[in-house]
């Protein structure tokens, strides 16, 4: 009849290296043995003795750990901090790489914009899992084989602390930011009436398509545009608060989008200016792609500027 | 374990040290003792025998020569510790 110090013995031996069991199987039972013989010596039961004897020595597999010296944790305090680290940088980086680059060649291929975003979403899914689940195996591993482990970390030292960026430098950026935008107001605006192409009156054809006029698209685009602006430079001279960052973000979203929008329903270039040019198709698409990936680009950097900022308040 | 070291100087084996540690102010717990005694003899600290002259075979712990060593200095960690905690308590 096997007892209950038999399954306790057995449960924990089955968690140990083959090497160890005899061993530790013959000083278990001995002292579980002895523990029960004393208590039955004070006046108890054998079977209550043994049942007491063997809740204190407690779960069999926390047991086993300590015998095999194995870790109760996935990743210990010495790699936690490297591996939070790099989850975060690969997270923030390849997950949006992957989405963005799905959405493109859907994009492309003229998927509808409902199939678009559903494509793009899941493989901005399934990128996280992989990389959560790869990273975290990896560091698992190191964890418990202290041989593969790369040196002794650099000991961390004041050089390493992130440099604020000067006021100065900031100020360059918010020049450059102005200095680009009106010329590229002033470039969107005189594109009706500066053009390399005339149609036979000798009137320029615009190189954007006029349906932007029409519909005043243009100038709701421009106007994102200079809001951006505005809000670059109430971020530089006002005190960070919650409504202004995300006012700020909410502009700064706008513009981009809006061109991706206008870029898929093929509302950009004047199709008049595209064939008094001679462009093929694949021009345009070119042109179409370029603007897509400047757009997704310029709402990475929007999100992750963003989430830097609200991370150093 | 600086206690399992100083008790098992003299030889002595898993069950009877747990008694003797709680009899001397240590209470330790069964689970925790057993693996520790064994980690303690893969590092060296340990010497053990198995002895099978009684009905039950028993594992005899002693403390080595290097476990000796050890023992000292964390002895003396310790009085180092226990000094300052003394001095800081007695300021106050």
């Amino acid at each position: 009849m096997t007892t209950l110090t038999d399954r306790y013995v057995d449960a924990t031996l089955r968690r140990l290296p083959g090497r160890q069991r005899a061993d530790i199987e013959k000083e278990l039972r001995t002292a579980i043995a002895d523990a029960v013989d004393d208590r039955v010596e004070a006046g108890d039961e054998p079977a209550a003795a043994e049942i007491e004897v063997l809740t204190g020595l407690g779960d069999p597999a926390r047991l086993a750990a300590g015998y095999a010296d194995r870790p109760l944790h996935l990743i210990g305090p010495a790699l936690y901090h490297d591996y939070a680290r790099l989850l975060a940088v690969l997270l923030a980086t390849v997950v949006p790489a992957a989405a963005a680059g799905v959405g493109l060649v859907r994009a492309l291929h003229g998927a509808p914009a409902l199939t678009l975003a559903g494509d793009a979403l899941s493989a901005a899914f399934t990128t996280a899992v992989h990389i959560v689940c790869w990273t975290t195996l990896a560091f698992a591993a190191l964890d418990r084989l202290p041989r593969l482990r790369p040196g002794t970390a650099r000991p961390w030292s004041v050089d390493a602390l992130p440099e604020r960026p000067s006021r100065r430098a900031r100020y360059a950026e918010l020049a450059t930011l102005t200095v680009v935008t009106v010329l590229f107001c002033t470039f969107v605006l005189l594109t009706p009436v500066v053009s390399t192409e005339v149609d036979v009156q000798g009137e320029p054809i615009g190189l954007l398509s006029p349906w932007l006029w029409e519909t005043g698209v243009v100038y709701a685009f421009l106007g994102a545009g200079v809001a951006g602006l505005g809000t670059a430079f109430a971020r530089h001279y006002a005190r960070w608060s919650v409504p202004l960052a995300l006012a700020s973000a909410l502009v700064e979203v706008a513009a981009p989008l809006t061109l991706i929008w206008l870029v898929t329903a093929d509302r950009v270039l004047n199709p008049a200016f595209v064939a008094a040019a001679g462009w093929g198709p694949d021009t345009t698409r070119w042109i179409g792609i370029g603007l897509i990936a400047m757009s997704s680009i310029t709402l990475l950097q929007t999100v992750t500027d963003g989430l830097a900022q609200a991370r150093h308040r | 374990m600086l206690a399992c070291l100083l008790v098992l100087r003299q030889e002595n084996y898993g069950y009877a040290l747990l008694d003797l540690l709680e009899q001397r102010g240590f209470a330790v717990d069964a689970n925790t003792l057993y693996p520790l005694l064994r980690r303690l003899e893969k590092q060296g600290l340990l010497t053990s025998d198995w002895n099978t002259d009684e009905a039950r075979p028993r594992k005899f712990y002693r403390t080595s020569a290097e476990g000796e060593q050890l023992a000292e200095t964390l002895g003396r960690d310790w009085d180092a510790l226990d000094a300052a905690f003394r001095a800081l308590k007695g300021r106050l």
